[in-house]
């Protein structure tokens, strides 16, 4: 055994101690909160996606002759082939949850603060990135949604001025949904994204640990928040606790609500009654209230002033000192968000 | 001023300089061009095939009337004769695709329009918009374009299908005579869809 560790410290000179000296980050106190593990909770979830979609993609395949039926097979025939693709599913629903979630916590907090404005913009790319893989995602089973909800997409894309039409060929590979279209799809959603978004999330992590995270000390318990405590063992304990929880919720939810399927696409009929995803119920009711240019520019309007949204808040600080505009925009935006999912969410049109 | 450093030193400076302008101008041509190959490649190399396909013999479609005519590509297309003059602007070609983000529009006979269930979208049976995002932006239901030759009415339509199927897959129905040809004239082919 002795022999086998020298061998290792040999060819890895780090020793426990080194190692837990440069892993051993001082967390601020008031991480101790369970609402504040909503970082770390997307990136579990992505690791669960990972994991997942790799076992399915040993089935499946993309093409329009056979990706239902792969689906179905993955769904139907293989064993516990259900239960991976709901653990996908669901992984997929509260990634996007706990990525929102997370966001409003940054903002409300007002964590995205100088000098932490670029990874709030590095945030919202993942933001973006989340949301995207969840499109690719479920046009990828070839179901009435899935092929309607690509169309919408892409058109939606072509509405954007300029390079709209470039981006709507790229994604459709031509003019219309064609032969070509899925398997870019299922590239962006295996391949290009995932690999980006590692990319974003080590960038963003990085520059957590050398901007140390946001100090939050709670004004009516300013003692039970200052100070810190170690981040290994005590907060990975407590991630720990965190992912057995979710996988907890994640299998329960797998076996009660397992993924199904619709009906297959059908390029020639858009059915009576389509809805997107849940998360994107906004999106879809703002392009019911607005012609396609107008809609598609607010949007794009509105996600930009998210992205750059610190340096607007320094200026309305700056001018309007304590008025706590940012927090009060904060609210109007998000209740603004649920009315609109909720009423996208209770009509069939 | 003048330059009081060593002349070896100068020309070290002055080769530094040029050799790297070098080496960044030829990384920059040659990751440029590798990009530029890789972007082209991504992008589609065409158009999709189309086809001018035979419709109907034009005198056979009286002034007033319409067809449902289903191109290879299992598209539904509504062709209505709007005039007399014998000339090919007597007859329209409506799409089924909604102009505002490319949904399939179907025919609502009790309300006498073309109703799109993504963003409500309507229609009237000329294809002119009358709700939804596509009035506000005035946005009509697309238009194929048709020619007569020899008194034979044409139309150019898209022949590529979606895996492989064709159209009678898609419709479940025995085939028509050739390909892309399903003339369908008279009120009672086209399946009460069309007013």
């Amino acid at each position: 055994m002795g022999v086998l560790v020298r061998w290792i410290q040999e060819r890895v000179p780090i020793t426990g101690d080194e190692l837990r000296e440069l892993t051993n980050e001082p967390v601020p106190n008031h991480l101790k909160r369970w609402w504040f593990c909503l970082g770390g909770t997307p990136a579990y979830l992505f690791v669960v996606q990972i994991v997942t979609g790799i076992l399915l993609a040993f089935y499946y395949q993309a093409s329009p002759e056979t990706a239902y039926e792969s689906v179905r097979y993955i769904t139907e025939e293989a064993s516990f082939g259900w239960f991976v693709r709901s653990l996908h599913k669901w992984a997929a629903t509260l990634m996007v949850a706990s990525v929102i979630l997370h966001q409003l916590r940054v903002y409300f907090t007002g964590a995205y603060r100088k000098p932490r404005e670029i990874n709030w913009m590095i945030g919202m790319c993942l933001l973006v990135c989340t949301l995207t893989v969840g499109f690719t995602g479920y046009s990828l089973v070839y179901e009435q949604l899935s092929f309607w909800g690509a169309t919408v997409g892409a058109n939606i894309a072509d509405g954007v001025p300029v390079v709209g039409g470039l981006a709507k060929q790229l994604l459709l590979a031509g003019e219309e949904y064609n032969d070509r279209t899925l398997s870019r799809f299922f590239l962006l959603h295996a391949a290009v994204l995932p690999t980006l978004m590692v990319i974003l999330i080590a960038v963003h992590v990085t520059l957590i640990r050398l901007q140390g995270v946001t100090e939050f000390v709670d004004e009516k318990h300013p003692e039970k928040d200052r100070g810190s405590f170690n981040f290994f063992p005590d907060h990975l304990y407590t991630e720990l606790i965190m992912g057995l929880v979710i996988m907890i919720l994640l299998t329960t939810l797998s076996t009660i609500l397992p993924a199904t399927m619709g009906p297959p696409a059908d390029p020639l009929t858009t059915p009576e009654v389509i809805k997107p995803e849940w998360f994107f119920y906004v999106a879809f009711r703002w392009l019911k209230l607005f012609s396609g240019t107008a809609a598609i520019l607010s949007l794009g309007f509105i996600v930009f002033t998210m992205f750059v949204w610190p340096f607007i808040d320094a200026f309305l600080e700056k001018r309007w000192p304590r008025s706590e505009a940012s927090v009060w925009i904060g609210i109007v935006g998000t209740l603004l968000i649920i009315g609109l999912t909720l009423w996208e969410a209770a009509v069939e049109h | 001023m003048s330059d009081e450093r060593p002349p070896e030193e100068t020309d070290s400076g002055r080769r530094g300089l040029m050799t790297g302008s070098l080496m960044a101008a030829g990384l920059l041509t040659s990751y440029g061009a590798a990009g530029a190959i890789g972007a082209r490649y991504l992008f589609p190399s065409g158009p999709g095939k189309r086809a001018w396909l035979f419709v109907a013999r034009a005198d056979e479609l009286a002034d007033g009337a319409s067809v449902s005519y289903r191109s290879p590509s299992g598209q539904r297309v509504a062709i209505a004769r709007q005039g007399l003059s014998g000339k090919v602007e007597d007859f329209v070609a409506l799409s089924s695709t909604c102009p505002h983000l490319g949904c399939q529009v179907h025919w609502e006979a009790v309300n006498a329009r073309f109703f799109c269930p993504c963003h409500n979208g309507t229609f009237d049976p000329a294809g002119l918009p009358t709700g939804g995002p596509p009035k506000e932006a005035n946005q009509a239901l697309p238009q194929f374009p048709l020619k007569i030759e020899s008194g034979l009415l044409y139309i150019e339509v898209p022949v590529e299908t979606l895996g492989g199927a064709t159209a009678m897959q898609l419709d479940d129905t025995p085939p028509s005579p050739g390909a892309g040809h399903d003339p369908c004239l008279g009120p009672d082919c086209c399946g009460g869809e069309l007013a």
